[in-house]
């Protein structure tokens, strides 16, 4: 039986009284009654591509914005990075539609109660600003008014870029499919995710570039991140617990945990905090993102797993 | 009556004009963005189903397959009761259900006495004819709800899920990508997206048929009228009529599902007459309209990001100066 | 149809689908109305929303079972005992409506002193044991008549008291008295109550203000005892009073679209058109005078006599026009040249000299004694009992020329056939001859209300498909064009048979115009040249020629086809008289005479529908009366009145002789005057209610392919029974290469009971084989309590279920469950027993034969080409294609 949360309603059921002592009840009672969408790896890599895109762009624009003279040379090398890794995403995505030549279908209507209708557009939105700030980062250094220009494009870039890393999870939240419907902090915890994304990137960044203030303020952002991570991702695993509980076995959830958890936090932040090394330090990245895709590919694969 | 079908194929036909391949690439690029002037709203339609009388006989699945050309699902012997389309799909836009209901003891009916008794003794005459049938075999046909406020048509990003004129939900298939949004969002199950052409596929409410006055297919090959189709208002007066008359013959079970709004759904324009708890029908028991927490999704989403956009800008800024 | 026929005069339903909406309480047995006639059971259910009881008695619990109100599980092949029971509710509570049984049935006739029932034993008067049939004594059964002065016999003796303890009433009281609810129970397996519920909601569901139907199919008549349940339901609705009643009757649900027409206008062997008897090779058919003094009955006669009771049809009732009918049809055969000199060329008829029917020719088919057959729309390799025997058959065949739009298992039987190892080995030629559908041809269909209806093609047959009048037509041309120039006079009929149909739709070349067909058969006056009006214009002086005399009025003028008629008046509660055309004389509802009290006045208000107008001396009402429109109530006839005159203003059957529905038929059923219950041929079970095991005039053909099992076997413990699914229809050929039908009952599968199962180590999807000593077959059990079994003589009475839809040809395959049953005749109308035989089961597979190959799914739609002058956007929504 399917569980709600918790809201009330009018329809009155009739007692179960006719229907229990029957033998062959129906075989429509178990299992779920809604389908599981056909989304599936390429999903998984969408949400990982699109919270390194957004999460990349967010902290590149704020550090630049907030500390520009330690910062403007690393955004300015993570933008087309960026904008790389949202070209890939937007493949992902179009690749993923039962018919990818109807693409530009999803540009017909701006719908923003449709999560799905929302997140097209704040990409869109996003890409622009975006290509002119890759754009002019990749030009030779120069013109002031191309800096401002590019300043501007990084500004105006910030809300879509927001409204792009929010709309997956609230997506994925609301709908009726098993374990989605009831994370409410799904998408609280995608955001989250973005930003330590982002912020491991930036960070990357920084180390092959050899801007060691940077990586230096960067380091202990991204553990302070990681760290602060946990409050939604307990949130989301406190909503998905009956869910994951009933799906899998303890021992499969024992790995997922350890694969997750203990390689996507705990031993990147040991790396982080406990060894100065670039090679560490790249470990503990590569950690971060195999962390961060693990748990996406749970959450994309929740409705399709039997109950 | 066949007469109206009989009049509309005389009437004057006519088909699309011929295209060449770049007018066919533009209008593909193009066509999907043309808006034309809305229908005139109608009075809103839909299927009132009363499971009591249906028999199972599954002429609503073929004529909807007949009347759209939809393929077969294949040949899968299910091996549960009589039903093996299984499940509505991209071409089964119809399903009958079946539930058999017996007691579950497995002795046999009771043995006769031996010597023979003078008949007409050691019961109730009034008892005998009012006792309840032992066992039920329900069936139902499935359908799409045709939800007032769909969450199908709320999830669709290219705008090709409406509501028509008749306040049917609708899947304009010229314009759906596939991106399966709906079918996430879809509490019944009922939409699928279709591995031949990549859009997702259901139950139109035969569309065509009633813009040009008849009826719904289905609604037509019921053999026992246990699908009608017409007015909303004038479906929903009858099913309370007929829940009352069932109540006063004593199957105290039957009710309405889906005919007035609960607190987390909306009412469905096409519902249902059932005798047991919905989830028997494989139908959610308290349907829930995901909608309703989507505010609060984005609120918790954005606080996130900001809570971590904060931390970060603290760090940056009292490190960075 | 010979239960209804000697019953009440017509073998053929009394009321109408449609009618089941007046009834106040329906009784569905032997029928699984709502799988097998899905468009019809509308009706029944709008009964019930009016709020009448839906009765369902069988041995499943199916779709039926369902909707109804009341469901009672029986053993298959007990009904007679039930109904034997319900009837002696009736008589032990009074419940019967007197003033209709004693004006409208022979309930107060006297029966001669040679009746006699050997209630224990089962058995009547007359019985030979080494004949096996009741022909001892020649005048056992009959009616006790008034001797006249010359020695002839004169009208039957009655008692209006119903005192007489050798009236039919008092005989059929005690012949059921033995029928009690424990008895009963102890062979249907049923609870005892169970009859005295049914019983008692029949009973206060008839009477002046209500009445009640009984609707049956074939789980009654593929019965051995067939005939006689059906009798047993009609002498329930005789002495209820429901017979030519609104909502009352007996509704014979026949299986085909056209079956109807198929027995008015015959291919059966022993039938013409108008269910006039085939001639026999007999002194007393040797001439015409003779045939038609000897009149209809004649072939009923129990012995070799020439004088019966059964000769009364010659003299009295509307049988005695049986001249005009007989040559009316010999004139519209030969044409100008058949004359009262040349006895209208009866000498012509073939004389049929043995049983002929299909299982009968099958069986001597598979003896080697026929060369060739023709199988026009018709699948016996899989839908003939005894199917291993049918299709070993047809490989004896030199040549077989088969029609349909498939090829089907009858088609391919020489080489898709499982058991067929080597198709050269197969000395048959066989001949596919493709069919048009049904859509692609004119012609009428006569459904199960004897209603007529005319339907025109909608497309032309695809390539070189035709339709079977083309076929028909064509091979009769050739055949006369063949045998234009013999002298011999064995030909002569060939030559001179009337054949000219010409003139059909020019898109078919040689197409028949089968309105023509119609016309002919509604009849025509020779000398004035004009169609008949009705058949009261038919004469036996050789001025009329009439195709069959029942469908005389169809066609009463030049341009008038009332098949064609689409009035949409409603009268009354159920008659829409001016849709098509219903036999005879359009009439809706059989012997509606019985529809008004003795007086004239209908029994009531609410179930009035014709009635004796005295102002204009005629019958009026909502229906055409089943009566001589202007016979008065109050009319008696003299004591030598003859035909139609003796019949009195009173008497609502005038295909009877007296006028009256028989609860006790005198003559014209082989097996006895009154349903007596026996086992079914092969039964599990001993008969408990009297000695005689199994109907003993139950033909058996002698073949070694063919063993019946004995009763009672320990190796065949289970009841098989077969049946219809909605979703296929018949063997196959009609929905199996339909992927739609074909998805919705995709796999052969049998119906087990969980105790079953369990005593078998069955699951549900298990695979099991099931066996007769005819056959085995390989199936999926579907494991469902609905076929929990009862308790009979206190065992448990296990069913197999088996639907029979399936064979080797078609996109899908399965075993052929009728490789299981057995070939048998019921005496009466020679019917199988595919209702109930015995078999055993166990799991597994068999391992001796491969499966059969399934055709490939055929795409849908079938043409990638869009609907033309249909613009995209209105194509059908199934046209689904990517990048569109």
């Amino acid at each position: 039986m399917q569980t709600d949360s918790g809201l009330q309603t009018s329809l009155t059921l009739p007692s179960p009284s006719q229907g229990e002592g029957r033998v062959r009840g129906s075989s429509y009672a178990t299992g779920p009654v809604t389908k599981a969408p056909a989304w599936h790896g390429l999903v998984a890599w969408d949400m990982l591509f699109n919270g390194m895109t957004t999460g990349l762009f967010l902290v590149a624009a704020i550090s630049e914005l907030v500390a520009p003279d330690v910062f403007t040379s690393v955004a300015k090398a993570a933008y087309p990075v960026a904008l790389a890794l949202l070209l890939v995403d937007l493949l992902y995505l179009v690749l993923d539609l039962g018919d990818p030549l109807r693409f530009h279908h999803m540009l017909r209507v701006f719908k923003p109660s449709s999560p799905m209708s929302l997140g097209t557009w704040c990409l869109t939105i996003y890409s622009l600003p975006l290509t002119v700030a890759a754009a002019i980062s990749l030009l030779p250094a120069g013109w002031i008014t191309l800096e401002s220009v590019r300043r501007l494009a990084v500004v105006i870039g910030l809300l879509p870029a927001l409204g792009s890393a929010v709309y997956k999870g609230v997506l994925l939240s609301t709908s009726s499919q098993l374990g989605w419907k009831d994370a409410r902090w799904l998408g609280g915890y995608l955001t989250n995710s973005a930003l330590i994304l982002g912020c491991a990137e930036m960070f990357v960044l920084s180390v092959l570039m050899g801007h060691v203030r940077a990586a230096a303020i960067l380091r202990p952002a991204l553990g302070l991140l990681l760290v602060l991570n946990l409050i939604p991702l307990c949130l989301l695993l406190a909503d998905l617990r009956t869910t994951l509980l009933r799906i899998y076995t303890h021992w499969e959830l024992y790995g997922v945990g350890a694969l997750s958890l203990g390689g996507g936090m705990l031993i990147p932040l040991c790396l982080l905090l406990v060894v100065d090394s670039s090679l560490f330090m790249l470990g503990a990245v590569m950690c971060i993102l195999l962390g961060s895709l693990v748990i996406r590919f749970v959450i994309v694969k929740l409705p399709h797993a039997s109950a | 009556m066949a007469s109206r079908e009989m009049e509309l194929s005389g009437l004057p036909q006519t088909g699309d004009p011929p295209r060449g391949p770049l007018s066919a690439i533009l209008g593909r690029l193009i066509d999907p963005f043309r808006r034309g002037a809305p229908p005139e709203p109608r009075p809103p339609t839909g299927f009132f189903t009363d499971t009591t009388v249906c028999i199972g006989c599954k002429a609503c699945e073929v004529a909807c397959k007949a009347w759209n050309e939809l393929a077969a699902d294949g040949f899968h012997w299910s091996g549960n009761s009589y039903d093996n389309t299984e499940t509505l799909s991209a071409t089964s836009w119809r399903h009958v259900k079946f539930i058999e209901q017996f007691p579950a003891d497995h002795s046999p009916s009771q043995p006769v006495p031996e010597a023979p008794k003078p008949s007409g003794t050691g019961f109730s005459l009034d008892v005998l004819l009012n006792e309840t049938k032992e066992g039920r075999w329900l069936m139902m046909s499935d359908v799409c709800k045709h939800c007032v406020t769909a969450p199908c048509q709320q999830a669709c990003p290219t705008g090709a899920i409406i509501h028509t004129e008749f306040e049917n939900v609708f899947i304009q298939p010229d314009i759906c990508n596939g991106c399966s949004s709906c079918i996430a969002a879809c509490p019944f199950g009922v939409i699928t997206r279709s591995n031949v052409d990549g859009h997702s596929h259901k139950c139109t409410l035969c569309y065509d048929r009633q813009r040009d006055g008849l009826v719904p297919a289905c609604a037509k090959a019921c053999p026992t009228q246990s699908i009608q189709f017409g007015p909303i208002d004038e479906l929903r007066e009858r099913a309370h009529s007929r829940v009352e008359e069932l109540h006063s013959r004593g199957v105290t079970d039957a009710y309405l599902y889906g005919d007035t709004p609960s607190k987390s759904y909306s009412e469905l324009n096409s519902f249902y007459l059932l005798v047991d708890r919905p989830s028997v029908y494989g139908l959610p028991n308290n349907p829930f309209n995901p909608w309703l927490h989507m505010k609060g999704d984005y609120v918790r989403a954005i606080v996130s990001g900001l809570t971590a956009i904060a931390a970060l800008v603290t760090v940056l800024f009292l490190l960075g100066s | 149809m010979s239960g209804l026929g000697t019953s009440f005069g017509f073998g053929a339903a009394s009321n109408h689908p449609r009618d089941l909406a007046n009834s106040d309480c329906i009784l569905v047995m032997g029928s699984n109305m709502a799988e097998s006639h899905p468009v019809g059971f509308h009706w029944p259910v709008q009964a019930q929303q009016r709020g009448s009881v839906l009765i369902h008695v069988d041995p499943r619990y199916t779709r039926t079972s369902a909707v109804a109100d009341v469901f009672v599980k029986i053993r298959p092949g007990t009904d007679i005992a039930f109904l034997g029971g319900i009837i002696r509710y009736i008589f032990e509570n009074e419940r019967y409506f007197k003033e209709y049984v004693v004006h409208y049935t022979n309930a107060a006739t006297l029966i001669a002193d040679e009746y006699r029932h050997e209630e224990d034993a089962g058995l009547f008067a007359g019985f030979n044991p080494s004949t096996g049939s009741y022909d001892l004594i020649p005048g056992a059964w009959e009616y006790m008549c008034e001797p006249r002065p010359d020695g002839a016999r004169g009208l039957p003796r009655t008692d209006p008291t119903l005192q007489n303890p050798v009236c039919v009433l008092q005989i059929l009281e005690r012949h059921y008295a033995r029928y009690t609810p424990q008895a009963v129970s102890r062979v249907c397996g049923c609870r005892p109550e169970d009859v005295i519920k049914v019983a008692e909601l029949l009973c206060r569901n008839s009477g002046r203000e209500r009445t009640s139907a009984i609707a049956y199919a074939l789980g009654w008549t593929q019965h051995s005892t067939g005939s006689q349940m059906i009798r047993a339901a009609a002498i329930i609705q005789l002495l209820l009073g429901n017979v030519g009643r609104p909502g009352g009757g007996v509704l014979a649900l026949r299986g085909h679209a056209c079956i109807q027409g198929a027995t008015d206008i015959p291919v059966l062997f022993d039938m013409l058109p108008g269910y006039l008897p085939q001639p026999r090779a007999v002194l007393g058919h040797a001439t015409l005078a003779q045939y038609l003094s000897n009149g209809k009955s004649y072939l009923a006669r129990r012995g070799d006599v020439p004088n019966g009771l059964w000769q009364e049809d010659v003299v009295r009732g509307a049988w005695s026009d049986m001249p005009k009918f007989t040559i009316s049809l010999l004139k519209a055969w030969y044409g100008e040249g058949a004359t009262q000199e040349n006895d209208y060329r009866y000498a012509w008829l073939p004389k049929i000299d043995e049983d002929l029917s299909e299982m009968s020719y099958f069986v001597k088919m598979h003896q080697g004694h026929i060369r060739g057959t023709f199988l026009m729309g018709q699948n016996p390799a899989a839908g003939g009992p005894n199917a291993r025997l049918h299709r070993d058959a047809l490989r004896r065949l030199d040549w077989l020329v088969i029609r349909d739009f498939f090829e089907t298992e009858s088609a391919s039987f020489w080489y898709a056939d499982p058991e067929v190892t080597d198709p050269k080995a197969i000395p048959t030629e066989v001949f596919l001859l493709p069919a048009a559908s049904v859509v692609e041809k004119d012609g009428s269909f006569t459904n199960t209300e004897r209603m007529i209806q005319w339907h025109d093609r909608a497309v032309l047959p695809p390539g070189d498909c035709r339709s079977d009048s083309w076929f028909a037509y064509d091979l009769g041309k050739r055949l006369k064009a063949l045998y234009s120039d013999s002298i011999r006079e064995r030909d002569a009929p060939l030559r001179h048979l009337t054949w000219d149909y010409d003139g059909g739709d020019l898109g078919i070349e040689g197409e028949p115009d089968t309105e023509k067909v119609l016309r002919e058969i509604n009849g025509y006056h020779l000398g004035e040249r004009r169609q008949l009006r009705g058949p009261a214009e038919l004469a036996s002086d050789g001025s009329t020629a009439c195709g069959c005399w029942l469908y005389c009025g169809i066609f009463p003028e030049e341009r008038t086809n009332r098949a064609r008629s689409k009035g949409n008046q409603l009268r009354g509660t159920s008659v829409y008289g001016e849709w098509a055309w219903t036999w005879p004389e359009n009439r809706r509802i059989l012997y509606n005479r019985a529809s008004a009290d003795p007086q004239g006045r209908p029994w009531s208000e609410r179930k009035k529908l014709i009635w004796w107008d005295e102002a204009a001396q005629r019958w009026t009402g909502h229906d055409v009366p089943d009566f001589e429109i202007d016979k008065a109530p109050g009319y008696r006839p003299s004591a030598d009145a003859q035909g139609m005159a003796a019949i009195a203003g009173d008497a609502p059957f005038r295909m009877h002789p007296d006028g009256r529905g028989w609860l006790y038929v005198p003559y014209g059923l082989k097996d006895g005057p009154l349903p007596v219950f026996y086992e079914p041929l092969e039964s599990p079970f001993l008969n408990t209610l009297v000695r005689q095991q199994s109907d003993p005039l139950t033909v058996v053909p002698a073949d070694p392919m063919n063993p019946i099992v004995p009763p009672g076997d320990p190796d065949y413990p289970l009841i098989a029974t077969t049946y219809r699914l909605t979703e296929h229809y018949l063997s196959g050929p009609m929905s199996r290469f339909d992927s739609w039908l074909g998805e919705l009952q995709p796999e052969m599968f049998v119906e087990i009971s969980p105790e079953l199962g369990g005593e078998r180590g069955v699951a549900n999807g298990d695979w099991v084989v099931v066996s007769t000593p005819r056959g085995e077959i390989e199936a999926r059990a579907l494991v469902t309590p609905r076929l929990k079994p009862v308790i009979v003589d206190g065992r448990p009475a296990h069913t197999v279920g088996m639907p029979i839809h399936w064979g080797y040809a078609g996109e899908t395959v399965g075993a052929i469950v009728n490789d299981l049953s057995p070939l048998s005749l019921d005496p009466n109308a020679d019917i199988h027993s595919a209702k109930s035989f015995v078999c055993q089961l166990r799991p597994g597979r068999l391992q001796h034969l491969s499966p059969p190959t399934p055709l490939p799914i055929a795409p849908i739609p079938t043409t990638e080409a869009p609907i033309p002058d249909t613009p995209a956007a209105a194509q059908p929504a199934g046209r689904f294609r990517h990048g569109q």
